[in-house]
């Protein structure tokens, strides 16, 4: 896959950092996860000018042409500052299926205007069951005509309330396939679902007889739902990595000021063992998912055992850190107000979304042989 | 001083890398078959004044930069010839120098560097582990016509390595206790062959024994044995234990390579499979979170290496003893989980329930030996992440008045 020079792609991470530094503060995250839409539209523009939503398009159809090493540094930085918006389902779902499936047509029609930011695409890929694999799949395709009609639900799909188009897996006579499908579209339902991370937005659609465009499949479908899912999983690694490394240092900046019995808490080994342990877990999750983005980007034997390990280590390492920063901090983080709920609330969803850590846990013993 | 040209220029250091080379060419023939043979080896390495290059001519070194050095070390590693880099990695031999009296580094220096001398550590006493100043061992000044000015020590000194072979050991006792208990300590190089020093093997609770107790009775110390001032033996022994620390980075670094993937089986789950578990998913669960474990650490040290490479320096480094300690015990608690009942058992008929029985008690060498897990979490938050120092309740007391125990 394709990858930038070190430089550039410390250069690149660095423009994301300033940008989201002063357009993704506390203040406008708690702004614009209040919104209906659940994200702030001129941030989109900007991130989409500064070619982040294009991270992973080829140059010929308007994006950066990068990959998922450039991929995970960005996604380091938007979990550090919480960024809300469709990236995930967007910029690297979408187009990682587009360019997998390789469907010229659809990548001319598609890939230019998710490139810019004027349309956001999101895939349907589970059902109510939310497993994210072949078997999850809860859409079937029958042929209309010379068209198709996808019957059935699909859950858990993320920013699905701002789509202007759904990539759907559904099964066809013919085994699973991708499709095509319109907002608006005749048939087509889609309910907005209450999240438990206010930053995140998810919904449920179903599908009653909706028309739809079946996409040219290079390799088999659900290989391409894999390398999309694949790419996910990086981003994800890479968010959930820069997100524990940011809470843990407010964690231990409010251990330095924080004063109780007349010294810094930081100063009592009770909290400054669990902010040893913390780090541990925090550097952890960077190598693991700095690990995953570099055997994908080179396509490395270890690749798929990399990305399971990066998802559930990731996974656990944004969870403990959180969890134990709010225990850290004390009273304050008991509140609203605090941001550490915040992060707590994404660490619950990330080690939700497209695979649980206990399911990747599984799959990489498998993957070592066992 | 030396006859080499010192300049920092690349033609200087390619004849510099010309000639250790051409010299190793002559002189190495493959690694010595035993220890004399070894000893020889290092004569003539120090002979040919390779030894030690940063030190300065008279103690056998050519005052090069440590850039130039680096390039003798590297010909040396090269053919796989030791020897060289002792300014670096003689822990013995570089605090004598920095701190030793003139005839006593006259007499041992030469002798260290060519491997001649045995030594050991004597720093640790039952009363005294994590809390290493705190030690209670003393050493008094006294001076006769039997042994000229001199000390005389008494203590138990623990946990050495090579104590019986010994011809010296690096001791740290108190000369001083109406002051704070750093500022009383002073440093030794003890004489380890005489009747005050009984050496006594410790039976480890694996078992082994690769370790002793000193115990110091009247054993004498000549006063010019004493490294450093009277009562400044705790900076002597940060130097000293620098230079171990940076031995064991050195180790550390070693051939194990970071994010290099084995070939072979992961062996937890070869033992899984083995035992009959692999299918069990709450195994499968634990499988998973030990093996990563252990990857995660080598994904972690592969990173501190790469960043060191780019010139910035990492926390990861810092990590590692505490992540060894997690993979060690989990890694027995694993092993024991899968052999179930057969862990009961022990002996050379039961390999299995023996290795999983013996990492269950060796893991806690690495996590309190070297300093403890805890003492280590201290260092992490306070040198690494910036957190302050808990309060020190005998830090400025006379250590007279400091409760021990």
């Amino acid at each position: 896959m394709a990858t930038l020079a070190r430089e550039e792609r410390l250069a690149f991470q660095d423009q994301v950092r300033r940008l989201l530094a002063d357009r993704s503060t506390e203040a406008e995250v708690r702004r614009t996860m209040e919104l209906p839409a659940g994200y702030d539209p001129s941030l989109w523009r900007q991130l989409a000018e500064l070619g982040v939503v294009g991270l992973l398009i080829d140059e010929a159809h308007g994006g950066t042409g990068a990959g998922p090493m450039e991929l995970e540094l960005v996604m380091e930085e938007v979990g550090a500052a919480l960024l809300c918006g469709p990236l995930l389902s967007s910029g690297v779902l979408a187009a990682g299926l587009l360019q997998a499936l390789g469907d010229a047509d659809a990548q001319a029609r598609l890939l230019p205007r998710i490139a810019d930011g004027s349309a956001i695409a999101t895939v349907a890929i589970t059902g109510t069951s939310g497993t994210w694999t072949p078997e999850g799949v809860a859409v079937t395709a029958t042929a209309a005509g010379d068209g198709w009609r996808l019957d059935g639900e699909a859950s858990y799909v993320t920013h699905g309330q701002n789509a202007d188009v759904f990539l759907v897996a559904a099964n066809a006579p013919d085994g699973l396939a991708v499709f095509e499908v319109a907002t608006g579209a005749a048939g087509l339902a889609t309910t907005a679902l209450p999240t438990f991370d206010h930053t995140l937005r998810l919904a449920q659609i179903r599908f009653a007889g909706v028309p739809a465009r079946r996409l040219a499949a290079r390799g088999g479908a659900w290989d391409a739902v894999e390398q999309a899912l694949d790419l996910a999983r990086v981003a994800l690694a890479g968010e959930q990595a820069g997100a524990g490394r940011r809470v843990l240092e407010f964690t231990v900046d409010y251990a330095k000021t924080r004063v109780q019995f007349g010294r810094a808490i930081g100063s009592f080994q009770a909290i400054k063992h669990m902010a040893a342990d913390l780090l541990l877990e925090a550097e952890s999750a960077i190598s693991a998912a700095r690990h995953a983005a570099q055997a994908l980007a080179e396509g490395a034997p270890d690749r798929d055992a990399s990305i399971s390990l990066a998802a559930f280590a990731c996974a656990d390492a944004f969870s403990t850190i959180t969890a134990t920063a709010v225990q850290m901090h004390g009273g304050i983080a008991f509140t609203w107000a605090h941001p550490a709920h915040l992060y707590l609330r994404r660490a619950r969803a990330d080690a939700q979304l497209f695979g649980t850590p206990a399911f990747y846990r599984d799959r990489y013993v498998q993957q070592l042989g066992g | 001083m030396a006859d080499v040209d010192t300049s920092q220029t690349p033609d200087a250091d390619e004849a510099l890398a010309q000639e250790v080379r051409s010299w190793l060419a002559a002189n190495w023939s493959g690694a010595p078959v035993d220890a004399a043979g070894h000893r020889q080896w290092l004569a003539k390495v120090v002979e040919a004044r390779w030894a030690v290059p940063r030190w300065p001519a008279e103690w056998g070194g050519r005052g090069l930069p440590d850039g130039q050095a680096r390039i003798i070390e590297r010909a040396f590693a090269a053919v796989g010839a030791p020897g060289s880099g002792q300014d670096r990695t003689n822990l013995w031999a570089n605090t004598l120098l920095a701190y030793g009296q003139p005839e006593l580094k006259q007499k041992l220096v030469p002798r260290l560097l060519r491997g001649e001398v045995g030594m050991c550590l004597l720093y640790s006493e039952p009363g005294a582990g994590s809390d290493l100043a705190g030690l209670r061992t003393r050493a008094e000044r006294r001076s006769d016509a039997a042994h000229g000015d001199h000390f005389v020590v008494n203590g138990q000194k623990v946990w050495t390595s090579n104590a019986a072979t010994a011809e010296y050991g690096m001791l740290v006792a108190r000369t001083d206790w109406d002051v704070p208990k750093h500022q009383g300590i002073s440093f030794f190089f003890c004489p380890m062959k005489q009747p005050g020093v009984d050496v006594r093997p410790l039976r480890q609770v694996t078992n082994e024994s690769h370790f002793n107790e000193v115990f110091l009775t009247d054993a004498i110390v000549p006063a010019a044995n004493q490294l450093g001032d009277l009562g400044q033996g705790w900076s002597v022994l940060q130097t000293a234990l620098a230079y171990e620390r940076s031995l064991m980075g050195e180790q550390a670094r070693g051939p194990r390579s970071g994010a290099a993937e084995s070939t072979a089986e992961e062996p937890l789950i070869a033992l899984a499979r083995e035992a009959g578990k692999l299918g069990d998913p709450l195994i499968r669960q634990e499988l998973a979170r030990v093996v990563a474990y252990k990857k995660l650490n080598a994904l972690n040290t592969a990173r501190a290496k790469a960043d060191l490479a780019q010139g910035t320096s990492s926390p990861i480094m810092s990590l590692g003893k505490l992540a060894m300690s997690r993979i060690l015990h989990e890694e027995a608690r694993l092993r024991t989980a899968l052999l179930g009942p057969e862990s009961l058992l022990e002996g050379p008929g039961h390999p299995r329930a023996e290795d999983a029985n013996f990492l269950s008690l060796n893991a806690y060498f690495t996590s309190i030996g070297g300093g403890t897990d805890q003492i280590q979490r201290n260092i992490i938050g306070e040198r690494v992440l910036g957190l302050p120092k808990e309060p020190e309740v005998d830090r400025d007391v006379p250590f007279r008045q400091v409760r021990g125990g």
